[in-house]
């Protein structure tokens, strides 16, 4: 019984991975193509899998292209300062608000919740303006300023939950060999939240690594734009060439699945730390 | 980089405010000064760009540097308009035609009317592309390159039509197209239902959107004449004439004619310079096909604007009338196939220039350009929507083109 | 807030106004280092864009020289009422948001609980691949889509379900018509955001405590006893903090619009964010632009307020 019930869920599972993988295949497919302005035919595309006829130009040129590279990295710099950063700031502003009392705390809290219901793309220009008259304009400070502060209020929101559930007689311990606040904080909070903050770490890497609006307004020098920017370069006027964009694009997932792998070992660790975050 | 721009002209003791491009903004030839250039020039026009006009130009003003900033196409307006609002735009940019006025309504470009030459370099250019740079009776840029549509024959659909060479007028494009329509195969080579697609057979056919002036829309656009022309495509869409491209379907446009479904399409020079040599022989590059009114195609291309926000208008002003130069546009056109909007590049290329590109040149002679107006955006959108609107039948030729002939008098007196 | 303080004794208790600005101002002395940052930033970033955008709502805006501008009063607002299209957007950003919410929702469910479940193999391995489409970029995700759906028999969906399955009787032209191409557009977000409900839940799950099962086990409760009496309950702040921010980002659907369809044809697939930047960025109509957007921001607040008050309160 049990196992017949196993087998239908493993295959249930399975199917679904199809589904969800498939156009990524199809991509790949694609980006193993020579030259494609025009849409090639889906046939042709297996039946060069069937015979092996892989075509690896498209992943050369674009790695290789103008300032692809150092768009790369660029963009691993930043979007690794942006996650630590981000990360630890929203942690502290999240630890204020779950154990801290302090007047209007929860009027303010409801600020950051409200704040997050207006669309954000609005608030380009009247960003570019603070980030201009502090002279941060042309500079990863200024993006990491911006990638860092924009997102407060959602990871705010997101780790004070965690915090809460976070047992205070666990507090008593530290409070006992005299330790402060802080203290609390380090040994206790943050690695007792360490689900939730790789989760975080997960989203805030993802959302300054893909961040396209903000990057381009901001950086007006072209060595120091960040990866998103090259790959709308390869979106040309008059047409795109399907296999180079998608081979960009493929590159450009590595480092997101890298994090991923890295991050979600903490993410999940079932049993370990059971009652630190009730359900 | 701003900052370090601000640097160089404090360092150099003139900070050559300048508000309204006036002739008070005199170049000093002694002064040294960076100027960024915002393009979206494609590799190859970039490399010839980069590697041999700018060299050209600094050789002749030693003091004058360009920083040349390749810029996406996408979200491109939205980087304009921030960057504007901040203050922080470049100092000459290379912008798409449509986008001269209403960039100047916003209070971003120098009007350049009033600068040294401008008469002469105006007069050096095309007069229709010098048109698209007009925003309240003054210009606002002046033309970088030009292009346009020309018609595109498939040679294998040719000949099936029984036809030696391309048809010279559009009756003769429809009878042709009547001939070899069956489910795969389509005569009349419709882009989309834009503006952009749409106005070559409107305007040839003798439809008009608005009085020379750009002021008045009703009496022109929903002229009987013009109803007239939209009408005439309805037709063939009725009858299977045009392709199914036209509302998206497939095979796309370009596909269709490189499989030999489409006897026709109308496109730009970037047809033949994205697709090299296969494409210039299996098809034949001909005139717009005549209608009532002639061969009338559309004016597309980019003018070179100058920032409000610039601290150096007169330099950025010599390096524009550089760009609009004959030996500039010369070397762009011959390395790279980008048309010319100097009339002696023109004639220059036109007489050493391949089959593809005389008629390109030939055809420039004829072509108009949208409306300028402040309002360009919302006039595209309209135009644009009315066109698709009555293509599908969800409106009336007349009834159509009326509501639009109203709304359009009230963004041209905007 | 159940979980927060027991309330401070202080509080309670009845102070003259003096006391309490003296008690607040140290309460706010100790939390000033861990608070300061984020507030700074939040106030800078967050609060000004948008008193700035309420600010510009009553204006004929003109982004680049403010000073051109003029007080319009409430014009704006009340041209958004009067606007045709802003119901077609606000149709098409409630559809999506009907569509994809519970879609994301009960399938991320269900594939965490699949793959919580203990005869599941591969857990990781699954885990990792349901969750590569949330890591993708937005913009090459939709113009992935808009390449699967690509129009006459070279599409691949077309391919696949007219060509080879032979389920439909002609290709479609997927994206050429207001219906379809919102199928798209919420297939694609589906696709996309079923991985994050997906990992949510299986960081709940993975947490609730064992004790829990085992006692119902020894109670003799049987599985779905099991899912519905004791796993379900457990989850709903979860499931508060899942529904909310799917319908936060229901309403920001905008990338996948401006991709694949940019609204066309006929404006029929456009949604309220892509209305908005056309309006701002294409029409430079930005006092318009901002007071949609002030509208629709009130209008998600008021929603998704009253579905955490409703569900039950919770900070998370």
């Amino acid at each position: 019984m049990n196992k017949t019930k196993g087998t239908i869920i493993n295959l249930i599972l399975a199917l679904g991975i199809l589904v969800v993988v498939f156009p990524f295949i199809y991509m790949i497919l694609t980006a193993l193509q020579k030259n494609s302005y025009v849409l090639p035919h889906p046939q042709d595309l297996f039946d060069d899998l069937i015979h092996f006829k892989f075509y690896l130009g498209n992943f050369a040129k674009a790695w290789t292209e103008g300032n692809f590279q150092r768009y790369f990295m660029n963009s691993l710099v930043v979007a690794s300062f942006a996650t630590v950063v981000g990360v630890f700031i929203s942690a502290l502003t999240a630890y204020a608000f779950a154990r801290f009392q302090f007047p209007f705390k929860e009027p303010l809290f409801k600020i950051f919740l409200i704040s997050m219901m207006i669309p954000g793309l609005f608030n380009i220009i009247p960003i570019y303006t603070v980030v201009h008259s502090l002279g941060l304009v042309d500079t990863y400070s200024g993006l990491l300023l911006v990638y860092v502060c924009t997102g407060i209020a959602g990871n705010t929101f997101f780790l004070r939950g965690f915090f809460e559930q976070v047992p205070r007689e666990m507090e008593e311990s530290v409070v006992v060999d005299g330790g402060g606040r802080w203290t609390i904080f380090r040994h206790i909070y943050l690695p007792m939240s360490k689900p939730a903050i790789a989760t975080q770490a997960i989203f805030a890497f993802m959302g300054s690594w893909d961040e396209f609006f903000v990057a381009l307004t901001l950086i007006k020098t072209e060595s120091k734009r960040t990866l998103p920017i090259a790959l709308q370069m390869f979106q040309g006027v008059h047409g795109t060439e399907w296999g180079l964009f998608f081979s960009a694009s493929l590159i450009a997932l590595i480092p997101s699945i890298i994090i991923f792998i890295i991050f979600q070992k903490y993410f999940v660790q079932s049993g370990q730390n059971e009652g630190a975050v009730k359900g | 980089m701003l900052a370090g721009l601000l640097v160089v002209a404090g360092l150099a003791g003139c900070g050559n405010a300048s508000g309204n491009g006036n002739e008070s903004a005199k170049y000093n030839p002694k002064e040294k000064v960076t100027l960024t250039f915002w393009h979206t020039y494609s590799d190859t026009e970039k490399n010839v760009f980069n590697k041999e006009v700018i060299p050209l130009f600094e050789k002749k003003y030693p003091n004058i540097k360009i920083k040349s900033v390749t810029m996406p196409t996408n979200n491109l307006q939205q980087q304009v308009i921030s960057a504007a609002a901040g203050k922080s735009g470049p100092d000459v940019m290379r912008m798409d035609k449509g986008w001269v006025p209403e960039i100047a309504k916003l209070g971003a470009l120098q009007q350049i009317d009033t600068m040294k030459d401008f008469q002469k370099v105006k007069k050096s250019q095309l007069s229709a592309a010098m048109v698209s740079n007009l925003y309240k009776g003054h210009y606002y840029g002046i033309p970088n390159d030009v292009n346009t549509k020309i018609a595109i024959y498939d040679k294998v659909l040719l000949k099936k039509a029984g036809l030696k060479e391309a048809p010279k007028t559009i009756d003769e494009l429809v009878a042709a197209s009547k001939k070899i329509k069956d489910t795969k195969h389509f005569g009349i080579g419709l882009g989309g239902t834009a503006q952009w697609n749409f106005l070559p057979y409107f305007w040839s056919m003798g439809g008009k959107l608005s009085n020379d002036k750009f002021t008045k829309a009703t009496g022109y656009l929903d002229s009987q004449a013009s109803i007239n022309a939209v009408q005439q495509i309805v037709n063939w869409h009725k009858q299977d004439l045009v392709n199914p491209a036209v509302l998206g379907g497939q095979p796309g446009f370009w596909d269709g004619i490189k499989s030999h479904q489409y006897l026709m399409i109308d496109d730009g020079p970037w047809f033949y310079s994205l697709q090299g040599a296969p494409a210039k022989k299996n098809t034949v590059a001909a005139q717009f096909p005549t209608g009532k009114s002639g061969s009338i195609s559309i004016l597309g291309g980019e003018n070179t604007v100058i920032f409000n926000s610039t601290q150096h208008a007169a330099a950025a002003w010599i390096f524009a009338k550089f760009i609009a130069s004959k030996e500039a546009q010369q070397i762009m056109a011959e390395k790279t196939g980008q048309l010319p909007s100097n009339l002696e590049a023109m004639k220059q290329v036109k007489a050493s220039a391949d089959q593809t590109t005389k008629q390109y040149i030939e055809q420039l002679g004829t072509a108009k350009p949208v409306i300028p107006s402040g309002n360009a955006g919302k006039i595209d959108d309209l135009l644009s929507k009315t066109f698709e609107s009555i293509y599908r039948g969800k409106i009336s030729v007349k009834a159509g083109l009326h509501n639009a002939a109203t709304q359009l008098d009230t963004l041209l007196q905007q | 807030m159940k979980n927060s303080l027991p309330a401070d004794p202080f509080v309670q208790a009845k102070m003259s106004l003096r006391q309490r600005i003296s008690i607040g101002l140290k309460q706010y002395g100790e939390v000033f280092p861990y608070l300061i940052f984020g507030l700074v930033g939040f106030l800078t970033f967050s609060v000004y864009p948008i008193v700035k955008g309420i600010y510009m709502s009553f204006f004929n805006y003109n982004i680049i020289n403010p000073a051109l501008s003029h007080f319009i009063g409430f014009a704006n607002y009340i041209k958004v009422f009067q606007d045709p299209n802003v119901l077609i957007s606000l149709r098409n950003t409630l559809l999506y948001s009907l569509v994809t919410v519970p879609g994301q929702w009960i399938l991320g469910l269900l594939l965490a609980i699949l793959i919580n479940a203990k005869v599941t193999k591969f857990k990781v391995t699954f885990r990792m691949i349901y969750y590569i489409p949330v890591i993708t970029s937005w913009i090459v995700i939709s113009y992935l889509f808009k390449y699967l759906f690509a129009s006459g028999p070279d599409g691949f969906i077309n391919y696949l379900f007219y060509s080879q399955l032979h389920l439909l009787p002609s290709p479609i032209n997927w994206l050429e018509n207001p219906w379809t191409a919102m199928t798209v557009i919420w297939v694609l977000g589906i696709w996309k955001g079923l991985g994050w409900v997906m990992i949510i839940y299986l960081a709940a799950l993975q947490s609730i405590s064992n004790d829990y099962y085992e006692a119902a086990m020894i109670d003799g409760a049987g599985d779905k006893a099991i899912l519905r009496k004791i796993t379900l309950p457990l989850l709903k702040p979860t499931t508060v903090f899942v529904l909310i921010n799917l319908i936060m980002g229901s309403f920001n659907v905008f990338i996948q619009v401006y991709t694949i369809t940019n609204g066309g044809p006929l404006g029929q697939t456009e949604v309220l964010l892509s209305y908005m930047y056309k309006q701002a960025f294409q029409f430079m109509d930005f006092g318009y632009s901002s007071a949609l957007s002030v509208l629709m921001g009130i209008a998600v607040f008021i929603l998704t307020y009253s579905q955490q008050k409703k569900i039950g309160q919770s900070n998370i």
